[in-house]
């Protein structure tokens, strides 16, 4: 199971704490991707690969770690390469708005941490002059941003105001999404998966199967990774308002090993039907995230 | 009639059965609540905690509560109350009193067993508003249950009658009943007296004073059939020294009341409990003999004996026990003066010396002083017409402030020290001779005294016979106790006190020339009470009679009672002992100041020892019964009823039956007893519901067990 881990220098400011702070979201999805990106580009890890477009002169000031050094040796002369996004892609997340979602522990709930990562990744998408789109659902489709490359600010908008309450489901709305998505892309999935894994996998893999490039990101709370409560409470369904009463000192190592063998069992369907999964802790920084956004990119554009 | 509690607060339990009930039915969800995101997982964990609590089996539970309410209920002790009762008949309620006769003499025959009988129907003809009381007497009474309606109480004290060892008195029984009755609020008071009417249980001046009202029903449990009675009325112990041991010849009077034919009656004599002798008497009807046993040597302390007789219709006084320890001679001083006769002291040592016992070890001092060594040891000290100096008087003052005891015979030699003078009980004046006629004579002897006592009797001793012709004067003390006098009016013998001790002053001589009491046959008996009195000698009693009671902590009672040494009985102050009662019982006696009664109630021997100790000698007091209750001649009871109620306290005139009476809450409770069948209910309900909770339990479990097979 992929942990979400903070490795990369000049990335402290991911804390996700610290995002809440940010109540513009354009300005939280460029501070993060920027400084994200930044943070990449001082690192010695380079390791995302991108489309070479062309060479220019090098100037004083450009990143030396960019020079063509096969040109130079053959020209004598310094260039710099330039990158390419891939571009005219289909980049739309897809993001669980079901009750569940509106679950929290600490300072950020699952839903806010899911539309911070849906947002970095659109603005990141758009910068890769991606078209980017949205689509939100809990038990039906809530709203449907098609991709376009003019529908950034549009999507953030719909983001800042998305909220979750209702119960939600995964084949119903994912199904018509199947249907309204013609055009082969990349799709996000942002969800807390609280359903069977043959139930989810069921509502997701027909969309691989359409062709397009599926990426899965599974929010979970620390707490509901841990189940740390001590005192004997009533448990109530945010979905259903179903309430039973739990003593957790007797039911935690139990609930642990369900919700192990739950995500062990997530993870190996995904992997079998060629579907990136990422488990992501809300309590731990969104860079993580991203991180793994940029593999399951390259390994993409490795594929093709 | 209305539904009420004895103890309501026990109705407070209720509540705490339905607080917790109706707290978890009203209370839909947890103040806890934890919004979680999905029950996915918890609700796959198969524990029963996680399912949300519900009362399923409202008959189970209806069953629970209901038997907790009504042990709760029982507690509080429900009862149906009636309202004041109004005017009964003529009668009203009674208070009624039983006293049922105890004595040894109704354990002839079935006496005891028709007593208990009829006790026992009085009870059960009881009204709801009687109350009773249960009063069991011999010499005394006891309550054993006092103005109660509760009849399992009065059964129960019925069965804890039994015979006693003691005669019959209806005086202190009466009493009880008279107070019983004065302090009954009831308007009707009863008496039954349940006896054999021994003619000896009543004198006719018991001051009993029942009040107004009191009616007296007599309750005969007398046989009809003629008692055929042998008893041992007393036994004689005289001893003697025999070659410097102390022997006992037993005589046992044996008297047979009733029987028409001779009866062989075999006598056996018994010492620590070992039968040593027997004879063998024919006793005509209504006939006496006197049976003498061979003498047996007394040589250990506390001896104890029993002339035993066959058992009879009255086995009580069949047997008398005794207690003998061997005597100690009390030793007396005589003084003389050096130049007097040597037979100046022949009659008062030959009487000294004269006695079965050796009762007395006899010194002689011959001279007017008397030395400390001469005062050792000695109990009393006769001074017999000796002039003794002043330092003699002083140590004769200390001797008696310490207890001793001096006479002083005042002869023709006597003189006396004026230091000395407040010693004796008076001034000697001059002396007196009474020649006219045959002398003079003792006029007056203080009969009271114990040295006269033994007197007191008919052919106990003459002192009349005794001619006096020469005699002191003697002015008395103020302080001083005159025991006797002459006929002329002046003193003979007077007695002061010093100290622990006394001083007697005799105004003749011992001899025979100023009198000739000393050739009377009541000189020699005299003598020793003199001695025995000086030296504070009590005579051991052989045995006690059933009602005395003797203080364990006055040393002259314990002397009496023939105890040998206070240390060696463990009876020093200071420590604790316990008494073993014939039957067995004790009865503890902690060490105080105070003194230590032990009642003898019992026929039989009295052990007094240490608790946890076995003494190889204890101290031990024989008690026989009183034989004034072996005569069975009785009384009409009509006739004793008759005497009960004429003395009864008149009325005012002012009829004070068929007031209403409420019945007690208590007596109503008590008498209605709902509090068992409430527990008894509820034991039914909660067997009920283990049984139908287990079979459930059995159905789930097999169900569940399909279930997963």
């Amino acid at each position: 199971m992929a942990v979400a881990r903070s490795t990369a220098a000049g990335t402290q400011f991911l804390d996700p704490a610290v995002l809440g702070r940010i109540a513009n979201l354009e300005l939280l999805a460029r501070t993060v991707v920027d400084g994200f990106l930044t943070g990449l580009h001082r690192s010695p890890y380079l390791g995302f690969s991108m489309d070479f477009a062309e060479h220019r002169p090098y100037m004083p000031g450009d990143d030396i770690r960019r020079i063509d050094w096969r040109l130079f040796a053959r020209t004598d002369r310094h260039y710099i390469k330039l990158f390419e996004a891939d571009t005219n892609a289909n980049f739309s997340v897809l993001l669980d708005l079901s009750a569940s979602m509106s679950y929290g522990s600490h300072s950020l709930a699952k839903i806010d941490y899911a539309r911070y990562l849906a947002a970095c990744l659109i603005y990141f998408s758009n910068k890769q002059r991606d078209r980017v789109g949205l689509v939100t659902f809990d038990h039906e489709i809530v709203d449907y941003v098609p991709p376009s490359m003019k529908h950034l600010d549009t999507i953030l908008h719909r983001l800042d105001q998305a909220k979750a309450g209702r119960p939600g489901t995964l084949a119903g709305p994912l199904l018509k999404i199947t249907e309204m998505l013609g055009r082969k892309g990349i799709l996000v999935v942002i969800s807390d998966f609280y359903e069977e894994p043959d139930t989810v996998l069921s509502a997701i893999a027909p969309l691989r199967a359409r062709g397009h490039d599926v990426i899965v990101f599974h929010v979970m709370d620390p707490f509901e990774l841990d189940f740390p409560f001590e005192e004997a409470s009533g448990f109530e369904d945010l979905e259903t308002g179903e309430q039973i009463p739990v003593i957790p000192g007797k039911l935690r190592g139990d609930y642990t090993s369900l919700m192990k063998t739950h995500l062990d069992t997530l993870q190996k369907r995904f992997t079998e039907n060629q579907i990136d999964y990422t488990l992501l802790n809300t309590g731990e920084p969104l860079d993580m995230a991203l991180f793994q956004y940029l593999l399951a990119r390259e390994r993409m554009s490795k594929a093709r | 009639m209305s539904l009420a509690f004895l103890v309501p607060l026990f109705l407070a339990g209720i509540a705490g059965i339905i607080v917790p009930i109706v707290v978890h039915l009203t209370r839909r969800q947890r103040k806890n609540v934890v919004h979680f995101p999905s029950l996915m997982f918890l609700q796959k964990i198969p524990y029963q905690e996680q399912r949300r609590r519900r009362i399923q089996h409202w008959f189970l539970l209806s069953l629970r509560a209901l038997a907790l309410v009504l042990v709760a209920a029982a507690f509080a002790r429900p009862f149906f109350e009636r309202s004041t009762i109004g005017a009964l008949g003529s009668g009203g309620p009674r208070e009624v009193v039983v006293l049922v006769d105890r004595s040894y003499s109704m354990e002839i025959g079935d006496k005891m067993e028709r007593a208990r009988q009829e006790a026992e129907r009085i009870f059960r003809g009881l009204g709801p508003l009687d109350r009773a009381s249960l009063v069991a007497f011999s010499q005394g009474a006891d309550v054993a249950a006092r103005s109660t309606s509760d009849l399992s109480r009065l059964q129960g004290a019925v069965d804890t009658l039994s015979v006693s060892s003691a005669a019959t008195r209806f005086g202190p029984a009466l009493k009880v009943a008279q107070t019983i009755l004065e302090e009954s609020n009831l308007p009707t008071g009863e008496v039954y007296l349940l006896t054999d009417f021994q003619r000896n249980g009543w004198t006719g001046d018991e001051g009993v004073r029942l009040p107004a009202g009191s009616r007296v029903i007599s309750v005969p449990l007398g046989s009809t059939d003629p008692v055929d009675n042998v008893m041992v009325t007393d036994v004689s112990l005289p001893r003697q020294i025999v070659s410097n041991r102390e022997r006992v010849t037993p005589t046992a009077r044996i008297v047979r009341r009733g029987g028409d034919e001779p009866l062989e009656v075999t006598v056996t004599l018994e010492l620590d409990g070992q039968e040593i002798q027997s004879r063998t008497e024919t006793l005509a009807p209504n006939s006496a003999a006197a049976v003498t046993f061979q003498p047996f040597t007394l040589s250990r302390p506390h001896t104890r004996g029993t002339v035993r007789v066959p058992e009879d219709d009255l086995s009580t006084d069949n047997t008398h026990h005794f207690v003998l320890s061997p005597g100690n001679a009390l030793p007396v001083l005589i003084v003389e003066a050096a130049r007097a006769p040597s037979d100046v002291s022949l009659y008062l040592r030959g009487a000294l010396s004269i006695s079965d016992d050796g009762r007395f070890e006899v010194r002689t001092r011959r001279s007017g002083t008397i030395r400390p060594v001469d005062l050792e040891g000695v109990g009393a000290v006769f001074l017999n017409n000796v002039l003794i100096d002043g330092g003699s008087a002083e140590r004769l003052r200390a001797f008696v402030e310490n207890g001793g005891g001096v006479f002083v015979a005042l002869g023709q030699g006597a003189g006396w020290p004026a230091s000395a003078a407040d010693l004796l009980p008076g001034t000697i004046g001059q002396m007196e001779d009474r020649l006219q006629g045959r002398g003079g004579r003792l006029g007056f002897l203080d009969y009271e005294h114990p040295i006269f006592e033994v007197f007191a009797g008919p052919r106990s001793g003459d002192f009349t016979g005794a001619r006096f012709y020469r005699a002191w004067r003697m002015e008395p003390a103020d302080s001083a106790a005159i025991l006797a006098r002459y006929d002329d009016g002046s003193v003979a013998l007077a007695e002061l006190r010093h100290g622990r001790g006394r001083v007697l002053a005799w105004t003749s001589s011992l001899d025979a020339f100023w009198n000739d009491l000393a050739l009377q046959p009541v000189f020699l008996p005299y003598v020793h009470r003199l001695a025995e009195y000086l030296g504070g000698r009590a005579e051991a009693v052989p045995w006690f009679v059933t009602g005395q009671v003797v203080d364990l902590a006055d040393p002259d009672a314990l002397e009496t009672a023939g105890l040998v040494s206070s240390e060696a009985a463990g009876l020093a102050e200071g420590l604790d002992q316990v008494a073993v009662l014939p039957t067995g019982g004790t009865v503890s006696m902690p060490a105080g100041d105070g003194p230590r009664y032990l009642p003898l109630d019992e026929h039989g021997f009295y052990t007094v020892r240490r608790p946890g100790t076995d003494p190889d000698r204890p101290f031990v007091m024989a008690v026989n019964a009183d034989l004034e209750e072996s005569d069975l001649a009785t009384i009409d009871p009509e006739e004793l009823v008759l005497q009960i109620e004429a003395s009864a306290a008149t009325t005012d005139g002012t009829p004070g039956l068929g007031d209403a009476v409420e019945l007690r809450r208590e007596d109503q409770e008590r008498r209605q007893s709902v509090w068992r069948w409430l527990l008894i209910v509820a034991l039914a309900l909660f067997i009920t519901e283990t049984a139908i909770s287990n079979w459930l339990s059995r159905r789930r479990a097999g169900a569940t067990g399909g279930a997963a097979g």
